[in-house]
């Protein structure tokens, strides 16, 4: 990790209640840029609430959140994904009646062609916009395996082939920050390894940044440097693999299940 | 008579059509459920035979207007409602063509059940001069053939139109909407935006084939714009097909085809009670259509397949 820490994600008492049900009850944690960062806890400890409240699908009840700099903290899910962040989805969201092409191609940011008045001012422009788009879609879905299903749509391709989509399709954004809620889940193992493999690859590559939410403790603890615990609604523990394995309070949350108020480490 | 009443059938295809394409574009393409659209045909037409007759405008000058207002009403309706959920919005659309239907009805400056006559003089001119051109080669006989060919080359510029533009990246972000909104927004998407876009684009539509009813009777009162024309539109696309459209053209073809053909049917009932049986008939034939080819006569069946 560098020297200079350089957060790209900065949480600060995030909370949002559900009908009086505190999801998220004034989490506060940090993100290194280009890291790959893990978001773990037991079920119910808020973390896909999280999610939504970073990605604009919630709006949080209090607290801030900032995305390299930008105080995003409740505003649209399309005005923070302009901003560099993108988002998968625990239950995949491939656009079905779409082309695995499409599904890429409409991902692309800056896109001039996607707003009426710049399309019929400069269709030329769309139309280099959008060669330059397939390129890259061509380069992103070689990588991941899905170049032969370029025409196909996206509803046909296999459980493991849509999750593959999904990943490629946020990185075709030009992200900053990727969050990945459950990309291994449903996957076989050597598909789960081989997109951990890419995701490896591409932040080596391009710097960008990954938080994940990941159930398997082999997976959380080989593949990131960070890792952060969330626990009804906080987060608990923040640090390495290694702190987190003999975290006392970690240890409890996943075994007692009951509330873990600040018992000292 | 035959060949008259043939021409009056494709007239109204073709007006029809014109006011399915917008409907294609909501439902097709956007996943938008709009039951609004007799609601924003009744805007075009009204504006056009109200600024003709009370305030001397001309007539292609009102069509202009027509279609400015009809967009503006979506606009309104679009704002409103389009953060609603997709049924929610669905049921707001209707809300919306019932409160323009009322509102013509009972309003003194619509001329309530009177309706709005003597808007077409213009038209009428051009019509006559349409015939004499016709006269030369001997097709000055059918009076509705002016009507029918001005209907048709516009339902066929706008068809390809709106078929260029769905596939541009503008196209394809509304495709993304009608397939995940939620996946869509998070790819940067204003999914808002375009779903007002769609709806005005299509309330434009409307008001055109509102103009083209207006010149086709003549005479506007409430009851042509009924909510069912909405649902005639519906029909014409579950016929042609979802998400085409071109089968929008062949969906209209057909449904005036059956609902004015039958008709002509020589039977021993009642005037009322054939009439009833003529929606039966297109009724049954829709039954059948969704038996045996579910995605209409042009619809993508893998596309439906894959969806579900």
């Amino acid at each position: 990790m560098n020297a200079t820490t350089d957060i790209i994600l900065d949480v600060r008492d995030a909370a949002k209640s559900f009908d009086g049900l505190r999801a998220v009850a004034g989490a506060t944690f940090r993100v290194v840029r280009g890291s790959i960062t893990a978001l773990i806890g037991p079920n119910g400890a808020g973390k896909t609430t999280m999610f939504d409240l970073l990605s604009g699908f919630a709006r949080p009840d209090a607290g801030s959140i900032i995305l390299s700099g930008h105080d995003i903290t409740g505003k649209a899910p399309h005005r923070i994904a302009r901003f560099g962040l993108v988002r998968t989805f625990q239950l995949t969201r491939v656009l079905a009646g779409m082309s695995v092409i499409d599904n890429m191609l409409l991902a692309a940011a800056d896109q001039p062609g996607e707003k009426l008045t710049s399309l019929l001012a400069g269709p030329a422009r769309a139309r280099a916009a959008e060669a330059a788009a397939r390129e890259r879609a061509f380069d992103l879905l070689e990588t991941f395996g899905l170049k032969a299903k370029l025409t196909d749509y996206a509803g046909a391709l296999s459980g493991g082939q849509r999750k593959l989509l999904e990943i490629a399709r946020a990185l075709m954004t030009n992200p900053s920050i990727v969050l990945l809620d459950e990309p291994m889940a449903g996957v076989n193992p050597t598909l789960g390894r081989s997109i951990l493999d890419h995701i490896e690859a591409l932040r080596k590559e391009h710097g960008t940044t990954f938080l994940f939410v990941e159930h398997d403790m082999d997976v959380v603890m080989t593949r990131s440097d960070h890792v952060i615990v969330m626990a009804q609604g906080q987060v608990i523990a923040d640090g390495t693999p290694a702190d987190i394995r003999s975290d006392a309070k970690v240890i409890a949350a996943y075994l007692g299940g009951g509330p873990v108020e600040s018992t000292a480490p | 008579m035959s060949i008259d009443f043939w021409i009056n059938v494709a007239v109204l295809a073709g007006i029809y059509g014109i006011f399915a394409l917008g409907l294609q574009l909501n439902a097709g393409f956007t996943g938008l459920l709009n039951f609004g659209q007799a609601g924003f045909m009744a805007i075009g037409a009204y504006t056009v035979g109200l600024l003709v007759v009370n305030f001397g405008w001309s007539l292609w000058l009102a069509l202009i207007a027509g279609i400015v207002l009809a967009v503006v009403a979506a606009v309104a309706v679009g704002i409103s409602s389009l953060r609603l959920r997709a049924d929610h919005f669905a049921i707001a659309t209707i809300a919306f063509g019932e409160i323009v239907r009322y509102v013509l009805q009972n309003a003194q400056f619509s001329g309530g059940n009177q309706g709005v006559l003597g808007f077409d003089q213009e038209w009428r001119v051009f019509t006559d001069w349409l015939l004499g051109k016709l006269a030369i080669i001997g097709l000055d006989r059918y009076t509705q053939l002016p009507l029918f060919i001005v209907v048709w080359i516009v339902f066929a510029v706008m068809l390809i139109a709106i078929s260029a533009l769905q596939r541009t990246p503008w196209g394809r972000v509304l495709r993304g909407i009608r397939e995940d909104e939620d996946a869509t927004a998070a790819l940067g998407k204003d999914i808002f935006a375009y779903k007002l876009q769609s709806l005005a684009l299509s309330a434009a539509l409307a008001a055109i084939a509102g103009f083209f009813v207006a010149l086709n009777v003549s005479y506007l009162y409430p009851s042509v714009f009924d909510p069912t024309f909405t649902f005639f539109g519906y029909a014409i696309i579950v016929l042609g097909g979802y998400a085409s459209y071109a089968g929008v053209a062949i969906g209209s073809l057909i449904f005036w085809a059956l609902l004015e053909g039958t008709r002509l049917m020589d039977t021993a009932l009642s005037a009322g009670q054939q009439a009833s049986l003529r929606f039966v008939i297109v009724g049954l034939f829709l039954i059948l259509l969704s038996r045996w080819r579910p995605q209409g006569i042009l619809g993508n069946h893998e596309e439906m397949r894959v969806r579900s």
